[in-house]
C-alpha cells in the first residue's frame, strides 16, 4: 500500500523532494538581498581599494570611512546573514519535512525587520552621521537611528532563531528516540550561537542609544568593546559553521562519496557552540584594563577553537582520499586527480577549504600575545579576514548557489552555467590572493589599517608600502568583476535558466558506521556549557572594568 | 614477456582503497603551514623587540 505523505515525511523526510514551494520563497528572498548586498558592498570595496592605492580621490561628499562602515557592514552583518539565514532554512525544510506555518511566518517577519533596520542603518551611512566603522564601538559616535536600526537588525535575527527553536522542538517532540538530521543539526548550531552572541551587541548597542542622544554624558569604552568583540568574533564562527555544514554534508555528495562520520560532525558542532565566543578576546589583546593573568586564560580559550577547525581539516582530508581512491586514485596524492575539479559545486567550496589552512594558520598568529603585537591594527588583518571571510566562507556560499538556487526555483544548472560559476571561482581566487596577500606582507611592514591616507609625508617606510596598495586595487578590481559575474549567476539561476529539477545534494553516512548516540541532542546541556564558559572568560573582567571604570567618554565624531 | 606481464599484475598495490596515507601527508602540510607562518611572525617580534 502506498503509504501517505505524512508517514513517508515520520518515517524518512530525505526522501520528500526538497523544499516546499513556499519555504523555498522564504529562502530566495533572503538570497536576493544577500546579492543585492554584495553586488553594492563589492563596488564600495573597489571604491576604497582605489582611493587607498591613490588612483581616485572621493568627491567632497564622500569621504573614505563612509564607504568603509558601508562596505563593512553590507558585506559582513548584511550578505552573511541575509545568506546564512536563506540557506538554514532551506536546509531545515529540506530535512524536516517543512517549516511550520507560524515559523514561515516568523521567517518572513525577521525579513521585513532585517530591511527596516538596514535601511535605517544604511540612511545614515550615507547620510554621513555614522562613519564609525563595522565595529560601531565608541568613542566614535552615530546618529541613534543608527543604532536602532541595529536593533532592528537583531530582531530580525531573534525572529529567525525562535523559527528554528520550535520547528526544532516540533520535530524532536515528533521524533521521540532518533537522531536529528544532520542539516537541522548544524541549523540549530548556528542559530543558537547567533543568539548568544547577539545578546553582547544588544546590551552595547542599548547602552549606545541615551548616549548618542544625549541623554547621558559617558559611557564606558572598555565595556562596550568587550561587548561587542563578544558578538564580533562569534559572528566570524558563525559563518564558519555555515560554511562547513556545506563541507561536511554536500560536498561528499557532489563527490560521489559518503560522510566521514555523523558523530564527529556533530562533536564538532557541539565544540564550536561551546567553545565560541570567548574567543572574541583576542581581539583586545592589545586593550589596556585587562590582566595578564586573564589575557592568558583568553589566549587558551581562543586557541581552543582550532581544535574542531584540525578536526574538521582531518575529516575532509579523508573524506576526498576515501573518495578518489574508490574512483581509481592511486599513490599517494594520486586520489586528488579523481575529484571532481570540472565541477563549480566542488571547486568553490575546496579553494574554500585550501584558503581556511593559510586562514586558520594566520588567525593562530592573531590569538597569540606577541604575535598580535606584530599585526595588530595593520593591514595584516585585513587581509586575515579577506582570506577567512572572503575566500572560505564567501566561496563556500558561492558553489552552494550553482545546487540550492536552481533547486529552490525549480530549474537546472546547465553545462554553461557551470564554465561560468568556473571562471567567476577563478577570478576570485585569483583576486583574494593578490589582494589578501599583499595586505598580509604589507601589514607586516607596518601599513596601518582603517586610514584613508598612509603617505606620512613622503616618509621612506610608508613609500615602502605603495607598491602593495597597487596591488590592493588591482585585487579589488578582479574581486568586482567576480562578485558582478557571481550575482548574474545566481538572478539567471533563479529566473531565467531552464527548468527542471535539481537534487539536493545530502550525502550519506558510510554503511558501516555505528548508530550516532543520542547525547548529542543535549541541547540544554551544550548552552549550560556554553555559559559556563562565557562566565568563566568574561565575569572578572567585565567586573573588574566596572568596578574600576577609566572616566567614561562623550560621544566622538571625527568625521 | 608473458612471464613480466603476471609478476606486473600480481605484484600487490601499495594502496588500498582504505589507505589514508594521503591524509596523513595532508595533515602534515596543514601542521606545516601553521608552524611555519607562527615561527615566522615570531621571528619578526624578536627582531623589533
Amino acid at each position: 500500500m502506498e503509504q501517505s505523505l505524512r508517514e513517508t515525511i515520520h518515517e524518512n523526510p530525505k526522501k520528500i523532494l526538497g523544499v516546499n514551494s513556499q519555504d523555498a520563497k522564504v529562502s530566495l528572498s533572503y538570497l536576493t538581498v544577500a546579492f543585492v548586498s554584495l553586488l553594492i558592498g563589492g563596488i564600495l570595496g573597489l571604491v576604497q581599494g582605489l582611493e587607498r592605492a591613490g588612483l581616485i580621490q572621493l568627491p567632497s561628499w564622500l569621504n573614505y570611512y563612509q564607504v568603509l562602515t558601508a562596505h563593512g557592514l553590507l558585506l559582513l552583518v548584511v550578505f552573511t546573514a541575509t545568506f546564512s539565514i536563506g540557506y538554514l532554512y532551506a536546509n531545515l525544510s529540506h530535512a524536516l519535512g517543512g517549516l511550520l506555518p507560524k515559523v514561515r511566518k516568523l521567517a518572513w517577519t525577521g525579513f521585513v525587520l532585517m530591511i527596516i533596520g538596514v535601511a535605517m542603518v544604511v540612511t545614515m551611512i550615507v547620510l554621513n552621521e555614522a562613519s564609525v566603522l563595522y565595529t560601531f564601538y565608541p568613542p566614535l559616535a552615530a546618529h541613534p537611528i543608527f543604532y536602532i536600526g541595529l536593533v532592528f537588525v537583531v530582531l530580525g535575527i531573534w525572529a529567525c532563531c525562535f523559527g528554528v527553536f520550535i520547528n526544532y522542538r516540533h520535530w524532536r517532540k515528533n521524533h521521540p528516540g532518533e537522531v536529528t538530521p544532520i542539516l537541522a543539526f548544524f541549523t540549530m548550531g548556528v542559530f543558537v550561537l547567533w543568539f548568544f552572541a547577539s545578546l553582547g551587541v544588544t546590551i552595547e548597542v542599548f547602552t549606545l542609544i541615551p548616549w548618542s542622544m544625549g541623554l547621558v554624558e559617558t559611557t564606558n569604552v572598555m565595556v562596550a568593546r568587550t561587548l561587542f568583540w563578544w558578538f564580533g568574533h562569534t559572528l566570524v564562527n558563525i559563518w564558519y559553521l555555515v560554511a562547513i555544514s556545506a563541507w561536511y554534508v554536500f560536498v561528499p555528495r557532489i563527490i560521489g562519496g559518503r560522510h566521514f562520520s555523523d558523530k564527529l560532525i556533530r562533536l564538532v558542532v557541539i565544540l564550536v557552540v561551546i567553545l565560541n565566543i570567548p574567543g572574541g578576546f583576542h581581539h583586545q589583546i592589545i586593550d589596556p584594563a585587562i590582566s595578564q593573568s586573564i589575557k592568558f586564560l583568553h589566549v587558551f580559550m581562543s586557541l581552543s577553537i582550532a581544535v574542531p577547525s584540525l578536526m574538521t581539516a582531518f575529516a575532509m582530508f579523508v573524506v576526498f582520499e576515501r573518495t578518489g581512491r574508490r574512483l581509481g586514485g592511486k599513490g599517494l596524492l594520486g586520489w586528488l586527480k579523481k575529484l571532481p575539479w570540472g565541477d563549480v559545486r566542488f571547486l568553490a567550496p575546496m579553494i574554500a577549504m585550501i584558503s581556511f589552512i593559510f586562514g586558520g594558520a594566520g588567525g593562530i598568529v592573531n590569538t597569540s600575545n606577541q604575535l598580535n603585537q606584530v599585526i595588530h591594527n595593520t593591514m595584516w588583518v585585513v587581509g586575515h579576514f579577506h582570506i577567512t571571510v572572503g575566500v572560505s566562507v564567501v566561496l563556500t556560499f558561492f558553489g552552494i548557489c550553482y545546487w540550492l538556487i536552481p533547486h529552490l526555483s525549480k530549474r537546472k544548472l546547465t553545462p554553461k552555467m557551470n564554465k561560468i560559476g568556473i571562471i567567476q571561482t577563478l577570478i576570485w581566487t585569483v583576486g583574494m590572493i593578490i589582494m589578501s596577500g599583499s595586505m598580509h606582507i604589507v601589514g607586516l611592514l607596518g601599513d596601518p589599517r582603517r586610514t584613508s591616507d598612509t603617505t606620512y609625508g613622503g616618509h621612506e617606510a610608508a613609500a615602502s608600502w605603495v607598491p602593495f596598495e597597487m596591488l590592493f586595487a588591482v585585487g579589488a578590481t578582479l574581486l568586482l568583476i567576480g562578485v558582478i559575474i557571481q550575482v548574474y549567476a545566481v538572478f539567471n539561476m533563479m529566473f531565467f535558466a531552464p527548468k527542471g529539477n535539481t537534487e539536493y545534494p545530502v550525502a550519506e553516512p558510510e554503511d558501516d558506521e555505528t548508530p550516532t548516540p543520542m547525547w548529542t541532542e543535549r541541547w540544554g546541556l551544550w548552552i549550560v556549557l556554553l555559559l559556563m564558559v562565557v562566565a568563566m572568560a568574561y565575569v572578572v573582567p567585565i567586573v573588574d572594568m566596572l568596578l574600576n571604570a577609566p572616566p567614561g567618554s562623550p560621544p566622538i565624531r571625527t568625521w | 614477456m608473458e612471464t613480466t606481464k603476471t609478476l606486473k599484475t600480481e605484484k600487490p598495490e601499495k594502496y588500498d582503497e582504505k589507505s589514508l596515507k594521503g591524509t596523513i601527508v595532508s595533515v602534515g602540510f596543514v601542521a606545516a603551514v601553521i608552524v611555519v607562518m607562527w615561527v615566522a611572525v615570531f621571528w619578526i617580534y624578536m627582531e623589533r623587540v
